[in-house]
């Protein structure tokens, strides 16, 4: 099943090859240049993953990812940055982050990250459905 | 005797926040550089599997490559230039090109708030001055007016001849002046004869900028 991916980033040509390069890996990729549109993108689609950059101009990747957090709590963040200092990454994994990656990043690592944050999106899917078949089963007279 | 005042860790600390912004960008440009090679080495993966190379697609993919390199080399000329403000405590400084360096070099900040920086009115003026300073001191000025505005603003600075010195203007089409007093950069601005007054009629700040005393 193709991995469903969100990537937010300010940089124009940065988001437009690296989306191609994710479609030609066989993924279905929606792209937002802002954080008002990554927010429309977020509730207007359901993701495996979302690539964020952690300077966006009209909010910070932090305040950005606390805000998906908030309000798609299981959702897997891999964010990517242009510094190349470890405070932010380690703050970001302390919010909820799935990774961090720094620019330029490999898009084999990358997709490899992917891969992985649908595999861990379907576990948790997979255990909420148990929850939910176990409470209907306790709470129906069968 | 000539006086300069960056001789201090706010001097440096400024040197770092510009090196730290300058190396962040460079980063981006070599992002969009390596997302660009790369696809154009998927392109030819796909042709080796007997898929036909849109000529379209690459050239777009070279194109962008040439582009990013052509900004990376405008970003290095500036930082190049910067790094070079440092050479001599005072020189003679053509101040166009010392107010077009400082908004280059500013212009991320501007971008992360949303709002445009662009130069306006210049007539040409030299000026006897630490170039270090004076940079950092319109760096100051330029940060202090962009936190005083909202996003979609734009700033634009211009540059005329005033008795003893030179004046650059800050202002916001539309709206109020932008820079109301030195005090975020007072210690700097006292330390180079440089002061801002505020014209409410016409909405624009004005720092004035006297020549570094000692010269003539």
């Amino acid at each position: 099943m193709a991995e469903k991916v969100l990537l937010i980033d300010d940089e124009k040509e940065f988001l437009e090859a690296l989306s191609e390069r994710m479609t030609i890996r066989g993924m279905d990729v929606s792209t937002a240049e802002t954080a008002t549109n990554a927010v429309s993108a977020l509730s207007a689609g359901d993701y495996d993953a979302i690539v964020l950059d952690l300077q966006m101009p009209d909010m910070n990747g932090i305040d950005m990812l606390k805000l998906i957090k908030k309000s798609h709590p299981d959702m897997q963040v891999i964010l990517l940055t242009g510094q190349a200092t470890l405070e932010a990454g380690i703050q970001a994994m302390k919010l909820g982050a799935m990774d961090f990656m720094e620019k330029p990043a490999d898009i084999e690592a990358l997709t490899d990250k992917i891969k992985k944050a649908q595999a861990k999106k379907m576990v948790i899917v997979e255990k909420k459905t148990e929850k939910k078949v176990n409470d209907i089963l306790k709470t129906k007279g069968w | 005797m000539t006086q300069t005042t960056s001789n201090s860790r706010e001097g440096l600390q400024f040197f770092g926040r510009i090196s730290a912004s300058v190396s962040h960008e460079i980063k981006n440009v070599f992002a969009v550089i390596n997302e660009s090679a790369g696809l154009i080495e998927d392109f030819t993966l796909m042709a080796d599997r007997g898929m036909p190379i849109q000529p379209d697609r690459l050239k777009s993919a070279a194109n962008s490559i040439q582009g990013q390199v052509r900004r990376g080399d405008t970003i290095i000329k500036n930082m190049n230039a910067f790094a070079h403000s440092t050479d001599e405590a005072v020189r003679e400084l053509d101040l166009v090109e010392a107010l077009d360096l400082t908004v280059a070099l500013t212009t991320r900040i501007a971008d992360m708030k949303q709002i445009r920086l662009t130069s306006g009115d210049c007539q040409a003026v030299s000026l006897v001055t630490n170039p270090f300073d004076l940079t950092r001191l319109l760096h100051s000025s330029i940060v202090a007016a962009l936190d005083c505005m909202q996003a979609g603003d734009t700033l634009v600075i211009g540059l005329k001849s005033v008795s003893g010195g030179a004046s650059f203007s800050l202002s916001a089409p539309g709206k109020d002046a932008p820079l109301k007093n030195d005090e975020s950069f007072s210690p700097l601005a006292q330390a180079m004869n440089a002061s801002v007054t505020v014209d409410e009629d016409t909405g624009t700040s004005e720092l004035r900028v006297l020549a570094a005393t000692g010269s003539k």
